[in-house]
């Protein structure tokens, strides 16, 4: 499970620093996979409520009423139906993508388990939507998935008949069935908003919204490619037929065609027990934990800024419970803290100035104490020698500022350089320590502790206190955010950073600028607008290409599909007893009923030959807790088309042989024909074939 | 000698910000005291960064009351309190590169600062929260 982590964030970083040559850190698509996948539920939803205007709940007119829209209106309902369709698309890549990244760079550990498990259902919503939308179209496809869908749900077991049974026929078909699979298409989304909303909750500042670029570059080739390719409604459903070749939405309905080759059920318990693994990954080992931070009331006021900068809503503002003349104190939940130490580099009592006693700040991380931090500052920077002297302040996750340490250099580790705080870098400055400090964290706007970089950049501002104070020059203060896989970049940063400084304050920086950081040595202004350009043509393309083809063929040519299905109840167990006069004399008023009936039915079952040749035996159990509802029989055969002998033979009295009903046919079945084996107790018998015309069609003159 | 005397006029209002303005008034005190006995350029050197490190976190608190309370002064009554911060910050500067704390020039400075800040930004807010 390591390596497979490892071997991941490999690839993902690789990929990041490519893409953060065409879109540089702050629009770099991979680190805002998140808020991608919020900006496309607005666009789905919004499309979705255009076309909803539009759409008419029949079995016959959802089909009309979207095909006039693509047609009639393509300049405006046509392009939302598009956006629908491939901003969905977009939705389970970019999800597939945020989770599968967030897995392999280890952000589930700890309190994360909450963004990471609520995400699961997500995954779930986000395929009921995509599926009952691919429904409601009622084409070739819509009938595909909703037989498959239905007898893929009959294998739970749980419904009393078999629901695919509502889809056997077209005559079973009726209007107010688009209107259940539309309730359903609306609410399922509203409780994924709501998941979504649960999902970003214990994520302080949490981002919902991608910069306007990326959005804005996302949208136009949404629209370019629902333009090229508009999206279209196959043949309309027949359900007497079945369609030999669908274009197929391979993002959504790719586990369909594993149907084919499991049963139902076993599909179930895959994608319900990967589900449950995937629950418990933050739990697996090697679980790490380091101590919470941990509250000093001594040195803390209550000012609150631990709790305006804790990422993880790990710190709460609470009434003070020592006494002291203050109105709040900072208070620590231990299962939410991930020991960043942000907090600490936001105390205000945290500088290394203080000499008096203990040194303590109001906020500290047990393994990693401010005076700590100060001794090893001082030491340091003691053991430092040259002229250009540079003290590296670093995070677990950079580019390996470890292979830097030299005569000239020295690295001081931190869990995130957000846990820094200003007046420390004030402190290596002003007291000699060394004449530059270099910050070295994760990749741009990929912060492990989500927001160690964006503080970090803005005290260094002085647009977020703590500030770094106006007589530190920025000249001698470098960021470098540099991607992992990348310990050149890093390398050459420092070099330059180094130069930076020999040339000494040319051209001083204004008071209140951010830090020096080398120049992005990324790609000229148009080579990275074309790399772009290819990069989003490339996510269409994928789109446009997967959401329709590689065409996939259910059943082959020259095939068509027998169907066995009906419903009968067996004969009570025990016939139902008539009672005399004398006895019912006999009875409590209350009691008294002309007959008593036992609950239980007998078992129905069914023999059918194809041709002489036995295709199905089967004995079915009546519904109900009782075992006194009716037996469903809904059984699907693949048989070549052409003249055939049918034989059936069913019992349902309990007997150990002989037949209640037989019969026997010679039927012509066309290719894709849907034929149908159906059978009525009460006068009627077996019934062949197609069985009439859609209820509601047939009801309009 | 004390070098600075709590006041009930310098009252603001909000108990926990009275509370540490006297905390802060003892701190400085207590430096002045230190400042006229032996080994006093070591010891002066630790209530410096004291002295820092307590208003800092006083500002920022009473900067979270301005900011809660919406107060509209907030810019100038914040400009001050850096200004006072970049005063003490030169001090502990040149307390480390080895010059002598004037004590006369010290007191004034203090003295001075919270005498005015007091006066004008602190009664200003005080007149404001309790309008």
């Amino acid at each position: 499970m390591q390596a497979i982590k490892r071997g991941l964030r490999a690839v993902f970083q690789r990929i990041e620093a490519a893409f953060e040559g065409a879109f540089g850190a702050r629009l770099n698509p991979l680190t805002q996979l998140g808020t991608l996948g919020w900006y496309l539920f607005w666009i789905v939803t919004v499309s979705g409520i255009y076309v909803y205007f539009f759409f008419d709940t029949g079995v016959t007119q959802a089909w009309e009423s979207l095909d006039r829209l693509s047609r009639d209106q393509w300049w405006l309902g046509g392009i939302m139906r598009s956006l629908h369709r491939y901003a969905s698309d977009a939705m389970v890549v970019v999800i597939v993508l945020h989770a599968t990244r967030e897995f392999a760079m280890d952000r589930m550990r700890g309190n994360r388990w909450f963004p990471w498990v609520t995400g699961i259902p997500l995954l779930w919503f986000l395929y009921a939507c995509g599926i009952t939308g691919y429904w409601l179209v009622w084409d070739q496809l819509a009938q595909y998935v909703a037989v498959a869908t239905t007898e893929w749900l009959d294998t739970i077991g749980i419904f009393a008949e078999p629901i695919a049974r509502n889809f056997v026929a077209s005559n079973r078909l009726s209007g107010r069935f688009f209107t259940l699979m539309a309730y359903i298409h609306i609410a399922v989304p509203l409780l994924m908003l709501l998941f979504m909303w649960v999902h970003i909750q214990r994520h302080a500042h949490a981002r919902v919204n991608p910069p306007r670029a990326l959005g804005v570059g996302t949208l136009l080739g949404l629209v370019a490619l629902s333009l090229l390719h508009p999206a279209m409604s196959q043949a309309p459903a027949d359900l007497d037929r079945v369609p030999f070749s669908l274009g197929f939405d391979w993002f959504y309905l790719g586990v369909y065609p594993l149907l084919e080759h499991m049963d139902g059920g076993t599909l179930w318990q895959l994608l319900v027990g990967g589900s449950l693994f995937m629950t418990l990954l933050p739990w697996m080992p090697p679980l790490r934990k380091a101590p919470p931070a941990a509250v000093d009331l001594a040195n803390c006021n209550g000012c609150a800024r631990c709790f305006a900068d804790c990422p993880f809503g790990a710190i709460d503002m609470v009434q003070r419970t020592d006494g002291l003349k203050y109105e709040q104190q900072a208070l620590v939940y231990d299962n939410l803290c991930m020991s960043c130490g942000i907090c600490v580099g936001a105390c205000p009592t945290a500088t290394p100035f203080r000499r008096t006693g203990n040194l303590s700040a109001g906020i500290e991380l047990p393994d990693r104490s401010i005076a700590g931090l100060r001794d090893q500052v001082a030491s340091a920077g003691a053991a430092l020698a040259g002229t250009e002297r540079v003290m590296i302040f670093a995070c677990a996750h950079d580019a390996g500022s470890r292979d830097l340490a030299a005569a000239d250099t020295v690295v001081i580790s931190l869990p995130c350089v957000g846990m820094l705080p200003p007046s420390f870098m004030d402190f290596v400055l002003s007291r000699h320590h060394a004449d530059g400090v270099l910050i070295s964290g994760c990749a741009g706007q990929d912060c492990f502790e989500r927001l160690g970089d964006q503080w970090t950049e803005q005290r260094i501002a002085n647009q977020r206190d703590p500030h770094l104070r106006d007589r530190v020059s920025r000249d001698r203060v470098a960021v470098c955010w540099q991607n992992p896989t990348r310990p050149g970049g890093l390398r050459e940063s420092l070099k330059q950073f180094r130069s930076h400084l020999r040339e000494g304050d040319t051209a001083p920086r204004r008071a209140g600028s951010s830090a020096w950081r080398s120049l992005p040595r990324g790609l000229p202004l148009p080579l990275k607008w074309a790399g772009q350009g290819v990069a989003y043509a490339a996510l269409v393309a994928c789109i446009g290409f997967l959401a329709t083809r590689p065409a996939y063929s259910n059943l082959p040519e020259g095939q068509a599909l027998l169907k066995l299905s009906f419903t009968h109840a067996g004969e009570p167990l025990k016939p139902c007893r008539h009672f005399t006069h004398e006895e019912l004399g006999k009875m409590k008023f209350r009691d008294r009923s002309a007959t008593s009936c036992e609950r239980g039915r007998w078992p129905v079952y069914v023999e059918l030959d194809l041709d002489g040749k036995a295709l199905y035996r089967g004995e079915h159990q009546p519904a109900g807790l009782w075992d006194d509802g009716p037996s469903s029989v809904y059984r699907r055969f693949e048989i070549p088309a052409g003249r055939h002998r049918l034989d059936i033979r069913l019992r349902d009295d309990g007997s150990s042989s002989g037949f209640d009903y037989h019969d026997s046919r010679e039927v012509t079945i066309a290719p894709g024909e849907n034929f149908v084996v159906d059978f009525r107790g009460t006068g009627g018998g077996f019934l062949f074939g197609r069985a009439g015309r859609p209820v509601d069609a047939a009801a309009k003159p | 000698m004390t070098l600075l005397q709590w006041r009930d006029d310098f009252r603001v209002g909000i108990d926990e910000v009275d509370h540490e303005h006297q905390e802060l008034i003892g701190l400085i005190n207590d430096l002045h005291a230190a400042l006229g006995t032996e080994r006093a350029g070591e010891r002066v050197e630790e209530f410096l960064g004291e002295i820092f490190a307590r208003i800092s976190a006083h500002f920022a608190l009473e900067e979270k009351v301005m900011q809660a309370r919406r107060y509209d002064e907030s810019a100038g009554h914040k400009a001050d309190h850096e200004r006072l911060l970049d005063d003490l910050r030169d001090l502990m500067d040149a307390q480390a590169e080895g010059s002598q704390l004037d004590d006369e020039a010290f007191s004034a400075r203090l003295g001075a600062w919270f005498g005015r800040h007091f006066q004008t930004q602190d009664a200003r807010l005080h007149r404001f929260l309790v309008r």
